[in-house]
């Protein structure tokens, strides 16, 4: 029979070995690595303090040398919830929103695998958000699960819009004083105008309120001017 | 057979060429990616000449050296060179060592006969020889070196040559084997040297092997792959990206995209230890400063203020004071944040192309046109809002201001160089304005300045007189470059304006790989590519070569219609040898799918030139989507005399039209999906 050269037979098998094994420890350390990575992602919304107040509310702590917890109205829980639906909404615009950009830019490569994780973390929250929103409205009044997200849509989009409104009021001040400051500047243009007749103003610009201009060459800039001096 | 018969390279013939051919491997491709052209375009651009030095000037030289040095791959250099003098040392080493060849065994040439003798040439030659070399005609010449065994075995391999040419069995050897006594044993060679197998030296070839493979390879694998997860698709940081995306909002403005820009880690990695904090207050008190045609001496209005104080110190901080007070020009008093400030400007530049590209994916036109300004206003180092006047070398804030009076909105370069040169003059030059020689300049720069203007804008399907639905339509810009401030500008020729078709049989131009408009009159047009000058941005510390942007919006419902289409390079001269513009016509062409249904459709197109603040175009142009029955009618008129016609006309045309017939209203978003039908329509319509 052959006479088996063990020793030498065992040269390929502990290549392989060493091979394999370090392959193995490896891809372990990579797996570990990446799931703390991925458990230490920042979340994607800021804490929601919305909640955060409900459930204090919900969960009172007797205070000090009380017994009996402060009984909290009715009403303000539900304030509270209804609040908290308000900022939920505006949770699930951002989400649905960035939703298609994020897995375009994902696939394109502008941004990383991270934001994607938190982002899908992010909506299986905001799932469970809804859900529990939902039980705790449907346990404050029967079926008011079924409408608290339609009157939270609401105002939401009021507050939107109210929100946008002021920004626009906020401005009308400085729009008055500049006005004010030119109709100063325009009268007294026209009483100077008056007091000399005679000499004739080479001012081309006082005439061209929300005129369009033909520039004097002919390079057909069109510009609509208001209030040149 | 003789197989196990190795041979080392013990003579080093084959080794050096073995090293050579793995050395040149490397060093060929490289050395073609060091010498080729660098597509960098401010080697070969046109710049826009001027003599003016903003302050700072030598800063700003500073880093555009510093970012040239980086460009001029240092380590590629010194591996070619490397490379090449081993390839030469292999050479030389070839060249040097004996070559063993083994000789071909050739009768004729041991007799000493031409290839074309007879057989009785040779017969005759043979005796003639045998006669001559016979072992017992010749005595061995010691002179000559010659031993009765050479004498014998050279007269041994006569007569074998001999044999081989008359003999039939032993020709037949020959033939087959190439050898007039059979077959011969043949050695394999090794092109390795011996050492590298003789006792001792395995352990170290192993150890060699090994860090090969079991660390340079997986090092150099890990290095590719986390460098290409740690880049984003627009050469930032994945992470600054991501940030980038958390700070995008709908209705973000020019001064939120600064404070977006400022989460970039790029920042933070150019705001080292102790660059983060020094000098934080110092910068801070002067871009809050009271500013002269803004509140805030940085440009930043009240809300980025707040944004810029609610930060937490740090890197992120510096970072936006910094980039504000690019913006706003302002003044440090030191030289390591002056030197900081026109740091920041380029990696903003970076990162706001990878936030106008989020904001493309998102498809709002707000955000999108906001980000085009903000690179606008990082280019020119202006503020938002600011005047465009200020783009002009020796503008200061107050100098536009006094320029532009007591107006509300700001003049535009093109009409304040568009006004009578005295009033502009006297506008412009006086106490506290600029002198004689700094309005002269900023004169000849205005007046070089690549302003597109758009002459005509219009929408087309190439050999067609209808768009019908689902077709590939072309919007075509028709533009001249004018410069603000341009005298003598020619009347617009009608047939410029015109975008006439390619021949039929020129399928280059169909096919779109050569943009090249051709003319009615003058069709061979010189195809060269031109460029617009580089962006005239003096404070900004790159050299960057303009793009203009087209796209198209929907206005009703504020988002983008059709993604930007970029143009950096023209086909025709923008400028003649004396530096003059020609005011050719340019034609720029962006293709798109038209909508699936039939109608008229209103988009703004923008064009915007992405250097230049004031410079972009926004104009209603309208697409008319015809029925397809229409188009199908006008063909018929025309009695079809080319049948490549319809090959080459839209081709959703023929299968459209079933499908719009029967089901008119119905929005099909999927135009392809009846592909099927096209080729049994196609028959039954002729």
């Amino acid at each position: 029979m052959f006479g088996v050269d063990w020793w030498g037979l065992s040269v390929p098998f502990a290549y392989i070995g060493v091979l394999i094994g370090s392959l193995i420890t490896f891809s372990n350390f990579y797996r570990k690595r990446r799931a703390a990575k991925s458990a230490n992602l920042a979340p994607w919304f800021p804490p929601h303090m919305q909640r955060n107040i409900y459930l204090s509310l919900l969960h009172l702590d007797p205070e000090e040398g009380q017994e009996k917890t402060p009984a909290v109205p009715e009403s303000v829980i539900r304030a509270a919830l209804l609040r908290r639906a308000v900022e939920d909404i505006h949770r699930i615009i951002q989400i649905r929103s960035a939703k298609q950009a994020c897995s375009t830019l994902l696939q394109r490569g502008s941004v990383g695998d991270d934001l994607w994780q938190r982002f899908l973390r992010a909506e299986k929250e905001m799932e469970e958000e809804l859900r529990d929103v939902v039980t705790e409205a449907n346990a404050l009044t029967p079926n008011w699960g079924q409408t608290i997200f339609q009157s939270a849509n609401e105002i939401a989009a009021g507050t939107l819009l109210r929100k946008k409104l002021e920004d626009i009021q906020a401005q009308a001040p400085t729009e008055k004083e500049w006005w004010e400051k030119r109709r100063a500047s325009i009268q007294s243009d026209f009483m100077k105008e008056l007091d000399a007749p005679a000499t004739a103003t080479g001012k081309s610009g006082t005439d061209d309120d929300a005129v369009l201009v033909e520039s004097a060459n002919g390079t057909g800039s069109i510009r609509k001017k208001k209030g040149k001096n | 057979m003789s197989g196990t018969d190795y041979s080392y390279d013990e003579q080093g013939q084959f080794f050096p060429v073995f090293i050579a051919t793995v050395v040149g491997l490397v060093t060929i491709p490289l050395t073609y990616s060091v010498l080729k052209p660098s597509s960098d375009p401010g080697a070969t651009a046109p710049r826009i000449k001027t003599d003016y030095r903003p302050e700072h000037a030598d800063l700003i030289d500073i880093q555009r050296k510093a970012q040239k040095k980086k460009e001029r791959k240092l380590k590629r250099i010194i591996t070619v060179i490397a490379g090449w003098a081993t390839m030469a040392f292999m050479a030389y080493l070839i060249y040097v060592t004996a070559r063993t060849v083994p000789k071909l065994w050739n009768p004729y040439d041991i007799l000493g006969i031409s290839d074309s003798a007879t057989e009785k040439e040779i017969k005759s030659h043979y005796k003639r020889m045998s006669l001559k070399f016979h072992p017992d005609k010749v005595r061995p010449d010691a002179s000559k070196n010659q031993t009765i065994e050479s004498l014998n075995d050279y007269f041994v391999e006569l007569t074998k040559a001999y044999k081989a040419l008359t003999d039939e069995e032993i020709r037949n050897n020959y033939i087959q084997f190439g050898h007039p006594d059979g077959k011969q044993s043949f050695s394999i060679g090794i092109a390795l040297p011996k050492f590298i197998v003789t006792d001792g030296n395995g352990k170290y070839v192993i150890l060699v092997y090994a860090a090969l493979l079991g660390v340079l390879l997986p090092y150099l694998v890990g290095s590719w792959w986390y460098g290409t997860q740690r880049m984003s698709k627009e050469k930032v940081l994945i992470e600054s990206a991501n940030n980038l995306f958390r700070e995008y909002e709908e209705g973000i403005q020019e001064g939120g995209i600064v404070s977006a820009l400022s989460t970039g880690l790029e920042f933070q990695k150019a705001l080292k230890g102790d660059k983060a904090e020094s000098g934080l207050g110092k910068l801070e008190s002067r871009i809050l400063a009271e500013g002269v045609s803004s509140p805030l001496a940085g440009g930043l209005s009240v809300k980025d203020r707040t944004v810029l104080e609610d930060l937490d110190g740090g890197a992120q901080r510096k970072a936006l004071g910094l980039l504000w007070a690019y913006f706003g020009r302002v003044e440090l008093d030191d030289p390591a944040l002056n030197q900081a400030k026109f740091e920041v400007a380029p990696i903003a530049h970076a990162l706001n192309t990878s936030f106008t590209a989020i904001a493309l994916a998102f498809g709002t036109t707000a955000p999108i046109l906001s980000s085009y300004l903000t690179c606008q206003n990082l280019l020119q180092a202006l503020p938002p809002g600011a005047s465009p006047l200020l783009q002009l070398p020796s503008i200061t804030p107050a100098i536009a201001k006094a320029i532009e009076g007591d107006s509300r909105t700001h003049l535009s370069l093109q009409y304040y160089m568009g006004l009578p040169e005295a009033y502009r003059k006297k506008l412009s030059v006086g106490k506290g304005l600029l002198t004689e020689v700094e309005y002269q300049t900023a004169m000849s720069v205005a007046k070089q300045l690549p302003r597109l203007q758009v002459e005509k804008a219009f929408f087309k399907v190439t050999g067609e007189k209808f768009i019908i639905p689902s077709s590939l339509v072309s919007l075509v810009v028709k533009g001249r470059f004018i410069p603000p401030g341009s005298q003598n500008v020619p009347e617009v020729n009608e047939l410029d304006l015109e975008d006439v078709d390619p021949d039929e049989d020129d399928l280059d131009a169909i096919l779109g790989r050569k943009k090249k408009a051709v003319k009615g009159e003058k069709a061979p047009e010189e195809d060269k590519i031109v460029q617009p000058p580089l962006a005239f941005a003096p404070y900004f510390a790159r050299d960057y070569s303009p793009r203009w942007h087209v796209f198209l919006t929907d206005s009703k419902q504020g988002k983008i219609a059709v993604p930007p289409f970029t143009f950096t390079t023209f086909d025709k001269p923008i400028y003649d040898e004396s530096g003059k513009p020609t005011f050719n016509m340019q034609t720029l062409k962006a293709q798109f799918q038209a909508p699936p249904q039939a109608g008229h459709y209103t988009f703004v197109m923008h064009l915007i030139c992405d250097s230049y603040v004031g410079f972009d175009t926004k104009m209603e142009v309208t697409l008319i989507v015809d029925e397809p029955s229409k188009a199908e009618e006008i063909e018929a008129e025309d009695d079809i005399s080319e049948p490549d016609e319809d090959r080459r006309a839209p081709p959703a045309k023929k299968k459209k039209k079933q499908a719009e017939e029967s089901s008119d209203e119905e929005s099909n978003t999927e135009e392809e999906a009846d592909d099927t039908s096209d080729t049994n329509t196609d028959t039954d319509e002729e």
